[in-house]
């Protein structure tokens, strides 16, 4: 009896309603909090300050706004450069490319701010100095960093597009005599794109999260503004709803965006008539329309030579010519290139030998695990911190995740609205906010619902289980998704439940598949646990900044250290990720060109 | 079935236990407990930082040691910052905020504060021998740190200089070693906030800094304190004249701010003591 009723539909919105109802009367008129809630500072002109504190989240957004799209200018730029990069064979070229990519990937994004904006001024001489201050230097540190940042994640997506394409493709392409570009414009591109276009686009939805680290930097942004209603009025909660409205709204309004390009892509023909390709057409259309003429204009300036199979003499010689004279040009800018490369290794031994070692050697143990065992009694763990307690976290949160992930990607899944709902709400409004946000959450407000406190360790290590929590949920979907749905059927028919069909066929396959997948999120909240410095956790940036906060002068030692840390760890796992990733589909081949 | 009704049976079970886990008042928690929990600054020399053996030291800290000595309860340190110190005390995180806070009547709104015990003024740190007084600072960049009184009093002194440009002028940091670094660097022509945290700093290169100009305001610190309880507020300031009227405060305060300091600041003002 009890299946037949919540098989169906309305019971289950109603339980969902009615669940909804009890929180919603626990916490509005039984719950008494420690705190007295005062949502008008959002909207009234508070009489200390003489104006109306919303204004500066509308300010803040703009900002958010601005660092995002130019962010995402530079990005895509970057990416692209250094993924093609990825894929040449001129050695130099590659190896930059590869040391780019590897290196902005796996060091955490705040690490790089700090070195932009406090380290590396001081590498420049005090006139350049001062010209570089001559501009918005927060914004313009905050924005190229984010783009680098992002980069190094867009040249991977691109790389792996290209790569996807088939080689016979390439080779038939190539043996049909087509020269590169025309390869690239006309092959390769368009169907490397529709391999490109969804990853990138999470890639824009990332960076537009990231842009909330801005505030370390003092640029005001949509976060940075929060905290300041939060300084002035002490009313954290309503700022900080107000900003998490506020990044769930645009995160969503993004991705909305990019599911219907999506949509659209799957679509194969150009001119099905319906209201999503209709849409997406009239918006592209402009786009499309002038690149279309420009590339008429330019055909029409550089007409397709007609030259007979028999050349006469002065023709051969200029055609010999041209094309030396084009090996030549190639040739030179690959020695430029080469001597510019060069030189920038040249630059970097010399700033490395001119560094003082000996502060980091004596430091090191500080570093790795601040004063560990010679804690006093309130510290956590004996006084442990560093990277041993960044390490402590995030293995602690990926282990937790994993199945809550496990979890919370099933009900997802599921059929049954009870589940399926409050699942994909955790999902979406976890993955529509940024990290800093779910920390600032889990440290000041959840408190507030539950009246008790834990430590900042716990709270940081509880804010990256949650956050992580829900993009595992996402890559367990994923993979089940993948799972041929033969399988589910013919499991189902010789009379597995559903349990045991998750169990024995289908879960042992997808997880194969999701390993590297789980191993790049793992590395991701290696990473993140850098974030948690916001809130005072002994981590290693935090023990960084104590430790330059101390001795002063050596900046550029100091965060170059923690960035070789951060990057030796996340290395080794993305080689590991990368390992698996071969031995689980061996059938790939490098794409050159 | 049964798995629904242990499932309600928790959740009410839960809801109860929360609800009974609401504090009670400070101080008979504070005497019962035998822990008192004080939220400091780690960021803020001579106040309170760690020092080259990572031991968490300064002026703040003994006096919150010295106070929770004088109630016969244990300390619990509690890291905070420049935004996080009034929200723990109105959550009821810590019990107490010795962290170089201001007692402002904004402030007072929505936590109670001890008596002065510590008199403080803000100033403008700048490279010697530069600038000379306030107006060399219109027009410029300077550093302060988000979520002070000190943001706000520059920003108010640069719009008084005539400075157009007051809001985007003044960077606010989130610590105090960053708006230093930030000066270091030369991306600000200056750094405002309370005298003794700009000494602390400027200590550890000597020659290099100076204070510019006169007071821009008075900064009495108070110790931060849930709001409405007055037998723990009591507590508290009766601890504090006592360390005044035996010397144990001097004694504190020669330590971290005496002539043979390098944070040399001289004590110009006395902890009001009620008879």
């Amino acid at each position: 009896m009890f299946k037949t009723w919540i098989s169906k539909n309305w019971v289950q919105n109603l339980i969902l309603i009615v669940i909804f109802l009890v929180a919603v009367y626990y916490w509005g008129y039984v719950f008494e909090f420690g705190y007295k809630f005062n949502w008008s500072v959002l909207y009234t002109v508070n009489p200390t300050y003489g104006e109306n504190l919303g204004f500066y989240l509308l300010y803040g957004l703009t900002v958010t706004l601005k660092i995002t799209l130019v962010s995402s200018v530079v990005a895509l730029a970057l990416g692209t450069f250094f993924g093609l990069g990825r894929l040449s064979t001129f050695k130099p070229f590659y190896w930059v490319s590869t040391a780019y990519v590897e290196f902005f990937r796996n060091t955490p994004l705040l690490v790089q701010l700090f070195f932009w904006y406090f380290a590396m001024p001081h590498a420049l001489p005090m006139e350049m100095r001062h010209w570089l201050f001559g501009f918005n230097y927060e914004f313009w540190c905050a924005t190229i960093g984010l783009s680098i940042y992002t980069g190094s994640f867009m040249a991977e997506v691109i790389r792996a597009g290209i790569q996807s394409i088939d080689k016979g493709l390439l080779e038939a392409s190539y043996s049909s005599g087509l020269n590169y570009f025309q390869i690239m414009r006309k092959i390769i591109l368009p169907l490397a794109f529709r391999a490109i276009i969804p990853p990138l686009g999470s890639e824009f939805l990332n960076n537009m999260k990231n842009s909330s680290l801005a505030m370390v930097v003092g640029v005001a942004d949509l976060t940075w503004q929060s905290q300041q209603i939060e300084s002035l009025t002490f009313r954290g909660f309503e700022a900080t709803t107000a900003a998490t409205i506020i990044y769930l709204s645009l995160s969503l309004s993004i991705s909305g965006i990019l599911n219907t390009i999506n949509a659209r892509l799957r679509r194969t023909t150009y001119h099905q008539k319906d209201i999503l390709s209709l849409g997406i057409n009239l918006f592209t259309w402009p786009l499309a329309k002038t690149y279309l003429v420009i590339e008429r204009i330019f055909s029409g300036l550089f007409p397709q030579k007609t030259e007979g199979l028999k050349l006469s003499r002065t023709q051969t010689i200029i055609k010999q010519a041209s094309i030396w004279s084009w090996r030549v040009l190639v040739f030179l800018s690959k020695v430029f290139f080469a001597v510019v490369f060069a030189y920038g290794i040249y630059i970097m031994a010399k700033g490395l030998y001119s560094y003082n070692w000996q502060v980091i050697w004596d430091n090191l143990r500080t570093l790795l695990i601040w004063r560990f065992p010679q804690g006093r009694v309130d510290d956590i763990f004996m006084g442990l911190g560093g990277l041993s307690f960044s390490i402590l976290m995030s293995v602690t949160a990926i282990s937790i995740s994993f199945f809550i992930g496990l979890i919370v990607g099933l009900g997802r899944m599921s059929k049954n609205n009870i589940f399926r709902i409050p699942c994909l709400m955790y999902i979406e409004f976890i993955r529509g906010n940024p990290l800093i946000i779910v920390i600032f959450w889990v440290y000041f407000f959840i408190p507030v619902f539950f009246n008790t406190f834990i430590s900042v360790f716990w709270s940081a290590t509880i804010a990256l289980t949650i956050f992580t929590g829900a993009y595992i949920a996402e890559i367990v979907r994923g993979g089940i998704q993948n799972i041929p749905s033969g399988q589910f059927e013919a499991a189902m028919s010789t009379g597995l439940g559903y349990y045991r069909t998750m169990r024995h066929i289908v879960l042992p396959q997808a997880l194969k598949q999701m390993i590297p997948a789980i191993v790049g999120q793992f590395i991701a909240i290696f990473k993140d646990t850098s974030l948690a410095f916001v809130i005072g956790v002994m981590e290693l940036t935090y023990v960084a900044q104590i430790l330059n906060n101390r001795l002063m002068i050596y900046p550029f030692e100091i965060y170059t250290t923690i960035a070789v840390l951060y990057f030796i760890c996340c290395y080794f796992m993305s080689i590991l990720a990368a390992r698996l990733e071969k031995r689980l589909t061996p059938d790939k081949i490098r794409l050159r060109m | 079935m049964r798995f629904w009704k242990i499932f309600a049976l928790a959740i009410a079970a839960l809801m109860l236990s929360t609800q009974l886990a609401v504090a009670g008042p400070t101080y008979d928690r504070v005497m019962e407990s035998k822990v008192v929990r004080v939220g400091m600054m780690t960021d803020s020399i001579p106040g309170a930082f760690f020092n080259d053996k990572n031991e968490w030291v300064g002026f703040d800290v003994d006096i919150a040691e010295e106070v929770a000595k004088r109630l016969g309860v244990d300390i619990e340190r509690v890291q905070c910052t420049n935004r996080t110190r009034i929200t723990f005390v109105q959550q009821g995180r810590i019990d107490m905020s010795v962290a170089n806070m201001t007692h402002t009547r904004e402030r007072d709104r929505v936590i109670d504060f001890s008596i002065t015990y510590f008199f403080d003024g803000q100033k403008i740190l700048a490279p010697v021998g530069q600038y000379t007084s306030h107006e060399d600072f219109v027009g410029k960049k300077i550093a302060t740190m988000q979520g002070t009184t000190s943001e706000i009093n520059i920003k108010n002194l640069l719009k008084e200089l005539g400075d157009p440009n007051f809001e985007q002028n003044v960077i606010s940091f989130q610590k105090e070693s960053e708006a230093f670094q930030a000066l270091k660097l030369g991306r600000v022509a200056g750094w405002s906030t309370d005298s003794t945290i700009l000494l602390g700093y400027a200590a550890q290169e000597p020659g290099k800094w100076e204070l510019v100009g006169d007071f821009i305001s008075e900064e009495p610190y108070g110790i931060g304190l849930p709001e409405d309880d007055s037998a723990w507020r009591d507590s508290i300031n009766f601890a504090l004249q006592d360390m005044w009227m035996d010397g144990t405060y001097m004694e504190i305060y020669n330590k971290w701010y005496g002539p043979d300091t390098p944070y040399y600041f001289p004590m110009t003002d006395k902890i009001e003591v009620w008879p």
